[in-house]
């Protein structure tokens, strides 16, 4: 069955507030559990845990072009030095009606690339040399739509977003259960309407442990969406399936794993560059290639 | 929103209980009189806000057609060595040669969207045979000089042809925006009309994307 690129972007889009609602739900949650625990009054160690959260976060997305480049030793490539690559994404810019961004080139085999910037006017695209080695013209096309993609959806942003979120909850369950192990809890709550009903409370120590692997799997499922719409959103740049599903069939039947890459920075690449079979689907930041071929096969509008 | 942000504001004299107990005259005086002025905000903001985004899908398109005629003249400034260089190897070819410069001058010369678009498709079509011409000629395709230029041929037609898919692409959401309400309302008063599609008459330069010569 034959699957619109619209149409793909809208379950993605609806997909990725969804998993940031739940984030939030998750937050209110810990403040419940914190309200039962520690009493009401104890919610005020919220804004802090957003606070920290955000002020961590907010550096790394506002530079996040120049991070990113330091750390992957990107370097940066003008229409001289690179003429066809430089073109590729002129063309797909074009097809964006997006302004053009910053080129660059990863020196390591593995084939890979990558897109950041807080916005579209500080937009980086990168692309490793192997990636350039083994790739024709028609398949980096599709990477570079793919990448020109997450420039045009802001997905820096919607990624630190989920990070703030995330390490907000983190804090805020890390803070509850030291300030419940010291015994700070339930002698001195006198708000507390709960009056001590045990099964309430258990609730509660539960939601307070489990609550940063929730946000981390949450994470990681806003990531998965944001990179199912950028394989949308590209097929709406080149209206050329075939160009991205070719380039991700050939990074599938590749083996090489990025070299220098830590977890900080696996998120912005176009496939994952972490030991995929080890690691639990649920951690991925991307989804299986295969299944995203398969969608791309749908656009092309053959039977997959 | 801020027409919603203003609207919750401004409503809480007459929605909140404290206004029903001041008395009924004075109270309902005042009361129709603020939702009355509400009102007249709000649609004026809405008129202002339905205008502000038909000028710019409007003002959208016409940039985008400037980007296809940008595309279309490197195209042009590429053809005179294209042609020197194929000349160079295959000078006996003239019929394609003529075929390829008049359609240059022709599209040079071209004005408004129907006659660009037209002669666009008239060089598209010369250049694929020129190009098809060259294929014979293996000692023209291995010389650096056609290949650097090959290069910049297929880069520069597909910039062309995304700049028509994404004038296209404009032209489809003011059209379509001007044909529905409340668009069909505000499109006299903004002088914003429907804009006409760049239609290449070569069908195969449509889904040219993936150029490969």
């Amino acid at each position: 069955m034959a699957v619109s690129f619209a149409a793909r972007q809208e379950a993605n889009r609806r997909k990725t507030i969804l998993l940031l609602a739940l984030m939030a739900s998750l937050v209110a949650l810990l403040v419940w559990a914190a309200g039962v625990y520690l009493g009401y009054s104890s919610v005020g160690i919220v804004p802090i845990a957003v606070g920290i959260s955000l002020a961590g976060v907010w550096g790394s997305y506002y530079a996040s072009d120049r991070i990113v480049l330091t750390m992957t030793g990107a370097r940066l490539v003008d229409e001289s030095s690179a003429p066809q690559l430089f073109n590729i994404v002129h063309e797909v810019t074009i097809a964006a009606g997006m302004p053009m961004p910053k080129v660059a080139i990863v020196e390591d085999e593995a084939p890979n690339a990558f897109a950041t910037g807080r916005d579209p006017e500080h937009g980086v695209i990168a692309f490793t040399t192997g990636i350039l080695r083994i790739m024709d013209r028609e398949q980096l096309q599709g990477v570079a739509a793919h990448e020109m993609a997450h420039v045009a959806n802001r997905d820096t942003l919607v990624s630190a977003v989920a990070a703030t979120t995330a390490g907000a909850i983190a804090l805020l369950s890390d803070m509850l259960v030291r300030i419940m192990w010291f015994g700070g809890g339930r002698r001195g709550n006198r708000d507390s309407r709960d009056g001590g009903n045990p099964l309430v409370l258990i609730a509660a120590i539960v939601v307070m442990i489990l609550a940063p692997l929730a946000a981390v799997l949450l994470r990681a499922a806003v990531s998965r969406s944001r990179e199912s719409l950028a394989d949308a959103t590209g097929v709406e740049f080149t209206r050329n399936p075939a160009g991205l599903r070719r380039a991700l069939e050939a990074l599938a039947a590749d083996s090489t794993v990025v070299q220098q890459t830590s977890t900080a920075v696996a998120h912005v690449w176009i496939e994952s560059p972490l030991d995929d079979s080890a690691v639990n689907k649920l951690f991925s930041t991307h989804p299986p290639l295969q299944e995203r071929i398969a969608i791309l096969r749908q656009m092309e509008g053959g039977v997959s | 929103m801020p027409p919603t942000a203003w609207t919750s504001t401004s409503e809480r004299p007459r929605g909140g209980g404290w206004r029903g107990i001041t008395g009924y005259g004075y109270g309902d005086c005042m009361g129709t009189a603020v939702i009355l002025i509400v009102i007249i905000v709000v649609l004026g903001l809405i008129a202002v806000a339905q205008y502000n985004s038909l000028v710019r899908l409007n003002v959208g398109v016409d940039e985008a057609f400037a980007q296809i005629e940008v595309q279309l003249q490197r195209r042009s400034d590429l053809i005179p060595n294209l042609v020197e260089t194929v000349k160079g190897y295959a000078a006996h070819e003239k019929d394609t040669f003529e075929r390829v410069v008049n359609a240059r001058a022709a599209a040079t010369s071209a004005h408004g969207v129907a006659e660009v678009a037209a002669a666009d498709g008239q060089l598209t079509q010369a250049l694929r045979g020129l190009l098809m011409v060259a294929e014979a000629y293996p000692e023209l395709k291995a010389s650096a000089n056609f290949m650097s230029l090959q290069e910049e041929l297929a880069a520069t037609e597909n910039k062309v042809s995304f700049s028509r898919q994404y004038y296209n692409d404009n032209v489809r959401k003011l059209n379509a925006t001007i044909k529905a309400v409340p668009g069909m309302w505000f499109a006299g008063i903004a002088k914003v009309t429907a804009r006409v599609f760049y239609e290449v008459a070569d069908p195969g330069a449509r889904n040219a994307p993936k150029v490969q010569f």
